[in-house]
């Protein structure tokens, strides 16, 4: 909100410079954003002078010599000129050597193609006034030669622009704000002086055609509805005075009565409306909600069709304003209108922000309806109002003053004992500070009384425009904020031991981000929500529906992402198309993995590698595959998962993103954790835009099942004998899997020592396909490594246990074994 | 036979010099002191010493011995260096740079984050982490945050439709709806549900706000917030903190001022400022940085606490405002872009 400095002065003696102000509005609670200063900035050294006499220069056509008295600031000084459209006699502005114009510009004694000037005459702009820079500032009026020029140009104002916090509505005001700065500066405020008293009670007048009845209703959107007719008023400009603070704020001067609702409304933070009584059809005025179909073309030129649940202000037939946030045009104030029905009123803040919402209007009265006005002051704004238009726009109001509803809320009660301040801040603030703090905002203390636990309990009772004050916590906020809060001691953290230990994820996330990036990849940060074609790239179409938002604010980003590796895509996508040459990116965030309907919210960490497309003087073997097993395991670690103990199948379809026959899948959300691995969809990753094949893995985990961690581990016995190796070659099917081979080996290998020692491990040293085997056929070939807990063991014993092993597959599996 | 044996020395020191590889070495080290090598052979003629004569040859034999087994030993460690050195290729050129992709590099939020986290650890906070897909009533309801307020209308807040359905984010009320929290002090409210004071947590984490994306905002951005709930929290103990928290990661000299705000879950709530003008591309006095306050009585209410018993502070802040500020990046969106050129910046 803008407020003006000159307007606040008017209820408070702020005398404070500018800076000082401003500060105080800042540690009052408001941002200050803006500060704009108008009229003539302090100009020293710059007074009124007196033109003499105006002679040619000898050297310039375009220059005048001319003789100009400042009287007691210096007496006659020669000044050489350029402008046009001054006279001999005409008084205008003198800046004397020494004096500094705006834009740092220091006067001084100076030749001007060979004249000496002593001085200079000035333009408005050239003293920062206005932009008028035809010619020298003629001074009207023969202000006193020598004089200050700031004692003779008018006054400046300036005009903050205050972000008003929503609690604070009151303060959408000049009044409201400057009750605060009074109170800051410790200085009395002044109310306006309302002199329309309306009618005695009991004295009204009848009714007048010209507004025979108000009906409400529907009152528990309208609570109060205040209406004034005057009769006889002249539409004209409103005076210059009003016009300057309107236009200081910001607002278009429009006509005296228009004018006289926005000063209003901006003095006590009460919308007015005043409407043409002539334009009325009928004299009555019924506040109703708007039947559907109804439609109102608004001021601003705008036609709405309103629905049922809207308010509206109507006359017998239709509506004629959009209540509490517009008027309509049809019943406007025009240069013509002489009869007014002048509106004030409290409306619900939930009904006017509906209607404001849905018909996308909004204007300075819905602004301050949806925060909330005060409805105690609504009569007494209406009256200063009626003051104003009688004062501006002449007439006089005629018949009753319509008044429905009420305007007496409960009055609110805080029970504050003093001691309660001090257990709250950590600080004392002295009893009368405190006393006068809430007295300065108008907080009366009605009863003192001793608290049980020692000291005093305030009974402290809450104007009406301070609905936020509920509790004695928000009384501990009004006296700190006049105590300042820049003024809080300092003071060291009391830290008593730390109390838990970091959330699993967090060390999840932790593990896995040290592992990539210790392993050579760049730790991205890509947006959660991704478009639905990017989604539809990795899922079904059921999925892509449940991760949908309903209401996306952009297009592209309208889906939680289901995979961390879009975003490294998109990253490395845009690395490419920028020239950088990238090749390991990383991320570790949330995730949203589908299940028969439900969306798991997960735990995730991802890479990617792409082929290098960086020219290095020695090669490195191409990432693989396994590369990126290797580190998914890696992942799967950080979260207590061991990967190499899960059955783990090449991927079976749908494949999305990854390619068919090159990428693994492991675990799914029914084990509360899934990874997937390889090599991505070529077809993808080229539409992409993207060069190169890419390897990618993901780890995922529900977050619950991160809890707890893994059980302590027990150290198990090894034996310090010597190990006894034998080499085991397999032909198997092309197609099957190495690590079933595998399995079946371990089995059978664990059997045949029968207990009198073991089978320590099988490892896989070659994977053969190709001449010297059947087509279709591959060779597996594993290095097992026995070994006795007690003895060396003994070459005979070794070979019956690897000869027991190899019947055993023989017998048991269609593995042939290569002799 | 002294003669023989001085024979045998020399030709050993002129020959055992060029042996060049083991079989040569081996070979040679059997021809001279092997059991048929030449100074055995001789040796073997001390039979034929006259008695008196013995202790002088023997005398003689051994210091032949001792000659023979130094050029053996000199020949075979000239030869083990050599195989060695057949190891190696040429030298290295150390001024090669390596042909590896790396190193690795942390993103800036996540080392702005792990620093704030190390600072609060300090002073006892430990970390919580919490969903980002929400319900209305850890987001809004427990914060003290009515139906109607401006922030939850869905021109401000991402929603999802009444039929979606979190596999593990239960709803608290019925008929809630799903959103995806607009800050981290849903987490506060878990962590507080989850059991009684006194509580030190620090959540930081993305947030979400329906909001155009420029140079200071994004849809998504990155929080972290403090909770402390005991006996006796004070206001004065809050702006402890605030002032430890940047004197930490700003240095000593770092000022923090505290102006009155308006949140609806603190009472009394302020904006915090800091005053850092040694940091780069800072040039206004006072720069908002997060705000703070004291936990609504409500919010406490919310969650079952006692506000007669217990007190507490809250504290957030922006972590991409934290690091535009460290590190003078003037653009929020180069934070998710990734380029290469930027993440390698601040490793």
């Amino acid at each position: 909100m803008k407020l003006s400095l000159n307007w606040l002065r008017e209820y408070a003696a702020l005398d404070a410079p500018v800076e000082e102000i401003n500060r105080a509005i800042t540690f009052l609670g408001f941002e200050v954003e803006g500060t704009q200063v108008t009229g003539a900035p302090r100009l020293d050294g710059v007074v009124v002078g007196e033109v003499l006499e105006r002679g040619k220069h000898p050297n310039a056509d375009k220059l005048s010599v001319c003789q100009v008295d400042v009287g007691p600031a210096g007496g006659v000084k020669t000044i050489v000129c350029g402008a046009q459209n001054y006279k001999v006699g005409d008084r205008v502005p003198v800046a004397l050597p020494g004096a500094v114009l705006p834009g740092n510009f220091t006067i001084r004694q100076s030749k001007i193609r060979g004249q000496l000037s002593d001085g200079m005459m000035c333009s408005g702009r050239e003293m920062g006034v206005g932009d008028d820079h035809e010619g020298l500032m003629i001074l009207a009026g023969r202000p006193g030669l020598g004089l200050p020029i700031n004692s003779v140009l008018p006054p400046g104002d300036t005009v903050f622009d205050v972000e008003i916090t929503p609690n604070r509505p009151d303060c959408l005001s000049h009044l409201g704000m400057a009750r605060e700065l009074a109170a800051w500066f410790r200085k009395p405020l002044r109310y306006p002086q309302v002199r329309f008293a309306g009618h005695p009670a009991g004295a009204a007048p009848a009714a007048h055609a010209l507004l025979a009845s108000v009906r409400v209703d529907a009152p528990e959107d309208c609570p109060l509805y205040i209406a004034h007719a005057i009769a006889g008023v002249r539409i004209g400009p409103s005076p210059e005075w009003m016009q300057e603070r309107l236009r200081a704020v910001g607002l278009r001067p429009v006509n005296n009565v228009v004018d006289v609702g926005n000063y209003v409304m901006l003095e006590y933070g009460q919308p007015l409306h005043a409407f043409d009584a002539a334009k009325l059809g009928g004299s009555r005025i019924v506040v109703r909600r708007a039947a559907a179909g109804e439609r109102i073309v608004t001021l601003d030129g705008r036609e709405h069709a309103l629905t049922g649940g809207m308010l509206v202000i109507a006359d017998e037939s239709r509506p004629v304003v959009v209540a509490g946030i517009m008027g309509g045009v049809n019943s406007g104030v025009e240069a013509g209108t002489t009869d007014l029905v002048l509106e004030c009123a409290v409306f619900n803040p939930l009904s006017i922000r509906r209607t404001s919402r849905s018909l996308g209007l909004a204007s300075d009265s819905s602004y301050r309806y949806e925060r909330g006005v005060d409805s105690e002051a609504a009569g007494e704004a209406a009256r200063r109002a009626v003051d104003l238009i009688l004062e501006t726009a002449g007439g006089s109001v005629v018949g009753p003053v319509h008044r429905v509803g009420s305007d007496t809320p409960v009055r609110r009660e805080i029970v504050l004992p003093t001691g309660f301040v001090e257990r709250r801040l950590g600080f004392a603030i002295p009893e009368p500070e405190m006393r006068r703090a809430l007295g300065a905002l108008e907080l009366d203390i009605s009863r003192e009384s001793a608290a049980p636990g020692g000291g005093a309990e305030w009974t402290v009772s809450i104007p009406s425009w301070r609905g936020d004050l509920d509790r004695p916590i928000d009384l501990v906020e009004e006296i700190l904020r006049l105590h300042g809060t820049d003024k809080i001691p300092p003071s060291t953290v009391v830290a008593p031991g730390l109390p838990g230990e970091d959330d699993p994820v967090v060390r999840f996330n932790r593990a896995a981000t040290a592992y990539l990036v210790g392993h050579d990849f760049h730790e991205c940060v890509t947006t959660t929500l991704r478009s639905a074609r990017e989604t539809a790239t990795w899922v079904s179409e059921t999925a892509a529906q449940e991760l949908a938002v309903s209401n996306p604010f952009a297009d592209d980003q309208s889906h939680l992402r289901p995979t961390l590796v879009m975003g490294l895509l998109e990253t490395l996508r845009l690395n490419q198309s920028r020239g950088v040459a990238v090749s390991r990116l990383c991320e570790t965030g949330r995730i949203f993995i589908e299940r028969n309907g439900h969306n798991f919210e997960c735990a995730a960490s991802a890479f990617l590698i792409a082929e290098d497309a960086s020219r290095t003087w020695r090669r490195r073997e191409a990432p693989d595959f396994y590369t990126v097993k290797h580190h998914v395991e890696a992942l799967a670690a950080a979260a207590g998962v061991n990967l190499s103990r899960e059955a783990l199948l090449p991927a079976q379809g749908p494949y999305f993103g990854w390619q068919a026959g090159h990428s693994a899948v492991v675990g799914d959300m029914a084990h509360g954790w899934t990874a997937r691995f390889g090599l991505l969809n070529l077809g993808m990753v080229r539409a992409l835009g993207i060069s190169g094949t890419v390897h990618a893995g993901i780890f995922a985990i529900l977050p619950e099942k991160l809890l707890g961690g893994p059980a302590r581990r027990r150290y198990s016995d090894f034996s310090l004998y010597p190990a006894a190796l034998r080499d085991l070659a397999l032909v198997v099917d092309a197609s099957t899997p190495a690590g079933q081979v595998r399995d079946a080996v371990l089995k059978a290998g664990r059997a045949a020592p029968a207990g009198a020692f073991v089978l320590e491990s099988v490892g896989i040293f070659d994977v053969y396909q190709g001449a010297n085997l059947p087509e279709g056929r591959k060779s597996l070939a594993f290095s097992l490594v026995f070994r006795a807990s007690d003895r060396t063991l003994t070459d005979d014993e070794v070979n019956a246990a690897f000869g027991r092993l190899q019947e055993d597959l023989a017998r048991n599996t269609a593995f042939q074994i290569r002799k | 036979m002294q003669e023989s044996l001085n024979a045998i020395v020399s030709r050993a020191a002129a020959e055992l010099p060029k042996v060049g590889s083991r079989p040569e070495f081996e070979a040679a080290k059997a021809r001279y002191v092997g059991p048929n090598g030449e100074l055995t052979a001789v040796m073997k003629t001390m039979g034929a010493v006259p008695k008196e004569q013995r202790p002088a040859m023997g005398r003689l034999v051994n210091e032949a011995k001792a000659g023979l087994q130094a050029l053996l030993d000199e020949a075979l460690r000239r030869i083990e260096g050599a195989e060695l050195a057949a190891r190696l290729g040429p030298p290295v050129d150390p001024t090669l740079p390596p042909p590896d992709a790396g190193p690795g590099t942390y993103h800036p939020i996540t080392l702005v984050r792990e620093e704030m986290c190390r600072i609060l650890h300090k002073v006892g906070f430990s970390v919580t982490d919490g969903p980002e897909v929400e319900t209305e009533f850890f987001c809004f309801d427990a914060l003290n945050t009515p139906p109607e307020h401006p922030a939850r209308d869905p021109q401000d807040t991402f929603y999802f439709p009444a039929s979606a359905r979190l596999g593990n984010v239960p709803k608290k009320v019925e008929g809630e709806r799903y959103l995806l929290r607009t800050h981290t002090s849903s987490v506060q409210v878990r962590t507080m549900l989850k059991g009684p004071p006194p509580i030190r947590i620090v959540s930081p984490g993305r947030a979400y706000r329906r909001d155009t994306t420029d140079a200071t905002h994004s849809a998504g951005f990155h929080q972290l917030e403090c909770l402390y709930v005991d006996r006796g929290v004070t206001v004065r103990d809050l702006k402890a903190l605030l002032d430890y928290i940047f004197a930490s990661l700003l240095g000593p000299g770092t000022k923090t001022r505290f102006r009155p705000h308006y949140f609806g879950y603190t009472e009394p709530s302020f904006e915090v400022d800091l005053s850092a003008r040694h940091l780069p591309k800072v040039n206004k006095e006072w720069i908002e940085i997060g705000g703070c306050g004291m936990v609504d009585p409500a919010v406490f209410a919310a969650v079952g606490y006692d506000p007669e018993a217990w007190t507490g502070y809250a504290f957030g802040m922006g972590l991409e405002r934290l690091a535009m500020l460290l590190y003078a990046v003037d653009d929020i969106r180069y934070f998710y872009q990734n380029d290469l050129r930027f993440l390698r910046q601040f490793a």
